[in-house]
């Protein structure tokens, strides 16, 4: 294995976080608040640490898959580890699992919070905290692919290994360009969202914040009750743009540089659509019964259901105080996630669409056992591979899920507040239901479940098997031989 | 000039068909010369070992359908190269991509019933380029038989110039001069324009001294070039016969062409139906129809006695194998043909003596062109050629408008190190320059230089 191209990747993280830590520097240098200590020393380390380890660029720049995912497990492993140090020297979390957990859930865009008061943080804090959503969204090492010179075509499995979806392709030839796409569109939407919620008469900071926790689908929201509080222009447009940010940014591609038909014939955007208003169709005629107004029944419910399929977790409503059909609509949806290829979480719609399929493709084979039906995607046959690799996908996210509810049922809680914990998490999303429902938080859970959660944000974040592959005892046991040579 | 090169990488939209043998070397060269490179096969598998080692994208379907040209958007690409196997599907690619997308297109057209009418097809269809990579192949294994001493020669000014690479035999007289010193023990003009010393090359200068084991590499006239040899007292004579191994393309190729300059030819071809084909095809030719790699058969044929060995089987392994058989039993001049690229390395060290790479030759040809393409209007690129292992870069350019080299005294101009003007061609007439002389417009200007990826005639400037 190429440690050294690893070492020299994640070297090159540090140095992007440093500069990711100016932001919330700036902001209590803006705000003349204390903290601002402790983001440029932690900023400066990171500074420091990155550049020693960048200094000497390593021969050998070819990698492969296992290099790719290697790295991209350990980069968000450090960008978590020296991310939440600030958390820890302002006093603000004192507990470093809590501070750790916190920064975890900010990078996977899960949202999970162990705070009960959000509101006590100071400003840098609560910046830092969401603009750790935004740059989880798109990925980091997607960042690093568009900023940083990397030569040969080894960079793709840094892509492959950190995109979310089954199959990973490039927009144009050049990774460079590709990355430096995404962003641009990525980008751009953030900076379309902001000037509405501005529009809509939000501070500049809470707008600021808000636009983070819902490029990168996030969910840390800056006030106790999320977004509760805000005016239902506000509420619409978050909402509206969580659905936006969860779809395939493909089609954002095919829409500004090549046909815009071709972005509405995507079957994944054609289904994620159509989940979404069969959704809020359930949830509204259940909300009509307790609702007195029509307008804020269509709005909760459209809320929730975009905050839980893109997997963000905003909140306008406690939707634990829901009927049983609409939690468990929601709980359905938990699962399901947004499109690859989006900043969302989950299973994914186009893992969906294939494993839905092979059921189909499995009853014509009793039927006609000796027929042959390929799976199609777009009018595109998918690779075996791919229809395996989605199965295999499925069975280990199930297994993953059941293993980390039984590591959570030490806690002597209720089962669907586990249940919804490891789903909140694993997907995620942020909130689940009773003790960790919209209004509740994380904190009350010991340190040996912070830990599994943080594993399933992580997990759930880099698609499993990245982070599975540190844990595979071939890969160190050739790295240690090697160093021993 | 290189802050620039970094900043906006000028690359050309080139769409490959094909990733076969050609296609892979295409995409290897092209990616280090920074261009957005799509490659369309039907083969995924294909596709895949190229995209996960190069920064590419892949596109499966036939790449002569209109939609799948659409999908990879031929609309704004620059430049279409076919190279799958069917020499037709090519042709057919390239009319598509010029009716759609109105690109230049580069078709391999290498089956001999058409090789007579690539200059008719090619402007009928409006192509930039046909390739016959066996064809170019067979080209330059003729040169190298017609003067037997050199390991390459290479062509330029259509034919006026050549470049030989020989290597130094102990006790020549070049053994321990100068350069400087050349002129004044041989009276023929020469220029050397690179030195090979245990593995490293440099562009010499007049304090360079040329020792006996070095590989050099000089140009010159084409008439001077057989004098200067006798002069040095090197053998010139053209070889008289040639054993050829295998039927293929190639091996008619080259079998016509020696023919033609009249060295006789003996062709061993282990298909009976190849055999009668080519008994047709060249009748001077002596064909035998039987297994070239059995050394029985070799022997009843007079391999011992032949003045040249050339196998030229599809199989690498095999094509080696006879040239070392060849060498050890006598002291016959062999070349050797090799396909894959991947053990170059390897090969150098079993020092073969000629050994010439098709792939190569043929994507020599396609990144002048595509050089040529990128480069500004001042200059244009007429012949480029990778010597010593691509580690030496001989480029010919069209000097078509003034610029910053026109008109000024050589010795006046700001060269980049390890760059040598190797010769200007005015008007057919070869110049090999001295200080004095001048780039004029209309002038062909061969630089020989180590530096990668010159595409217009001031990058030789500092």
């Amino acid at each position: 294995m190429n440690i050294s191209i690893i070492g020299y990747i994640l070297g090159q993280i540090l140095r992007l976080q440093s500069l990711f830590l100016l932001l919330p520097s700036l902001t209590a240098a803006i705000y003349h608040e204390k903290s601002f200590i402790s983001y440029i020393t932690v900023a400066f380390s990171c500074f420091v640490l990155g550049t020693v380890i960048t200094w000497k660029k390593p021969e050998e720049q070819v990698f492969y898959l296992k290099e790719g995912c290697v790295a991209t497990a350990l980069s968000w492993i450090v960008l978590s580890l020296s991310g939440a140090f600030p958390f820890v020297l302002t006093g603000e979390i004192p507990h470093f699992t809590d501070a750790l957990f916190e920064t975890v859930s900010g990078f996977t865009t899960t949202g999970s919070s162990i705070l009960s008061n959000v509101e006590a943080l100071s400003y840098s804090s609560l910046l830092w905290r969401s603009f750790t959503h935004w740059i989880g969204g798109m990925g980091v090492l997607v960042f690093l692919l568009a900023v940083i010179p990397m030569s040969g075509g080894s960079n793709i499995n840094l892509m492959k290994a950190e995109s979310p979806g089954p199959s990973v392709g490039k927009l144009v030839p050049k990774m460079r360009s590709t990355a430096r796409i995404l962003y641009l569109i990525y980008i751009g939407m953030s900076i379309i969202m902001f000037l509405l919620l501005l529009l809509g008469k939000m501070p500049v900071f809470d707008a600021l914040a808000t636009t983070f926790g819902t490029a990168g689908t996030g969910g840390f929201g800056i006030k106790n009750d999320s977004l509760a509080g805000y005016s239902p222009y506000i509420q619409w447009v978050t909402g509206i743009f969580m659905m936006l940010f969860g779809v395939n940014f493909n089609a954002y591609y095919f829409i500004l540089f090549h046909d815009v038909r071709k972005a509405f014939k995507m079957e994944e955007v054609r289904w994620y659509f159509t989940i979404i208003v069969l959704s809020v169709f359930v949830i509204f005629t259940d909300l009509m019964q307790f609702y007195p107004n029509f307008g804020d029944a269509l709005k909760d419910s459209f809320f929730q259901v975009a905050s839980i399929i893109t997997t963000t977790g905003f909140a306008t409503a406690d939707f634990n105080l829901w009927s049983a059909t609409s939690k468990s609509t929601l709980v359905l949806l938990m699962f399901l996630g947004a499109c690859a290829g989006s900043t969302g979480g989950g299973l994914k719609i186009s893992r969906l669409i294939i494993l839905v399929k092979t059921i189909f493709k499995e009853l014509t084979s009793y039927t006609h056992p000796k027929s042959i039906v390929k799976i199609k995607m777009d009018d595109k046959p998918i690779e075996h591979e791919v229809v395996r690799s989605a199965n295999v996908y499925f069975i280990t996210y199930m297994i993953i899920f059941v293993v980390s509810v039984f590591c959570l049922t030490f806690e002597n809680i209720d089962l669907i507040s586990i249940f919804t914990a490891v789903a909140a998490t694993f997907n995620n999303i942020g909130p689940g239901l009773e003790m960790v429902g919209p209004t509740a938080n994380f904190g009350h859970f010991s340190d040996f479940s912070k830990y599994v959660m943080i594993f399933d944000m992580l997990a759930g974040r880099l698609e499993l098997f990245p982070l599975l592959m540190l844990f595979h005892p071939e890969l160190w046991k050739e790295t240690i031989k090697r160093k021993l040579k | 000039m290189f802050g620039r090169r970094n900043e906006q990488p000028k690359g050309l939209k080139i769409i490959i068909v094909g990733c076969g043998k050609v296609g892979s070397t295409l995409v290897e060269q092209l990616v280090l010369e920074g261009h957005d490179i799509t490659v369309i096969d039907t083969n995924i598998t294909k596709i895949e070992e190229l995209t996960n080692l190069y920064d590419i994208m892949g596109l499966e379907g036939n790449g002569a359908s209109y939609s799948v040209q659409m999908e990879a958007g031929i609309e704004n690409t620059d430049l279409l190269i076919a190279v799958t196997g069917s020499d037709e599907l090519n042709l057919l690619c390239c009319t598509i991509a010029k009716q759609v997308g109105n690109c230049a297109a580069i078709a391999r057209v290498r089956t001999p019933d058409y090789s007579k009418e690539i200059g008719y097809l090619r402007e009928k269809l409006g192509l930039a380029m046909i390739i016959n990579p066996e064809l170019e192949a067979a080209r330059e294994m003729a040169r190298i038989l017609y003067l037997p001493t050199a390991l390459e020669v290479s062509s330029f000014a259509h034919g006026q110039a050549e470049l030989i690479q020989f290597k130094i035999p102990e006790g020549n007289i070049l053994d321990g001069i100068t350069l400087a010193q050349l002129s004044s023990k041989v009276p023929n003009k020469v220029l050397v324009c690179a030195i090979e010393r245990d593995g490293k090359v440099e562009i010499p200068s007049g304090m360079s001294e040329m020792k006996a084991g070095d590989i050099i590499s000089f140009v010159a006239q084409r008439a001077t070039i057989k004098n200067f040899m006798q002069n040095i007292s090197v053998k010139t004579s053209k070889v008289k016969s040639t054993m050829i191994i295998g039927g293929g393309k190639a091996a008619y190729y080259l079998a016509s062409q020696l023919l033609h300059m009249g060295i006789s030819v003996k062709i061993i071809e282990r298909d009976r139906k190849r055999c009668e084909e080519l008994s047709i095809l060249l009748p001077k030719a002596i064909i035998i129809n039987g297994d070239g790699t059995d050394a029985e058969l070799l022997k009843e044929e007079g391999i011992d006695s032949m003045e040249s060995f050339v196998p030229l089987t599809g199989m690498d392994e095999e094509n080696i194998m006879l040239t070392l058989h060849a060498r050890q039993l006598s002291n016959t001049k062999v070349i050797t043909k090799i396909n894959r690229l991947a053990f170059k390395n390897v090969i150098a060290e079993l020092k073969l003596g000629s050994v010439i790479y098709p792939r190569l030759i043929t994507s020599e040809s396609i990144i002048a062109y595509v050089r040529a393409r990128s480069a500004s209007i001042e200059s244009n690129i007429e012949t480029l050629y990778h010597l010593f292992d691509g580690r030496v870069e001989a480029i010919e350019f069209s000097i078509d408008k003034n610029s910053k080299v026109t008109n000024v005294p050589l010795m006046n101009l700001k060269l980049k190190e390890h760059v040598l003007v190797a010769f200007i061609n005015r008007n057919g007439k070869i110049i090999l320059p001295s200080g004095q002389d001048c780039i004029q417009i209309g002038d062909t200007v061969m630089i020989v230089t180590t530096h990668n990826g010159f595409d217009e005639i001031e990058d030789i400037l500092k």
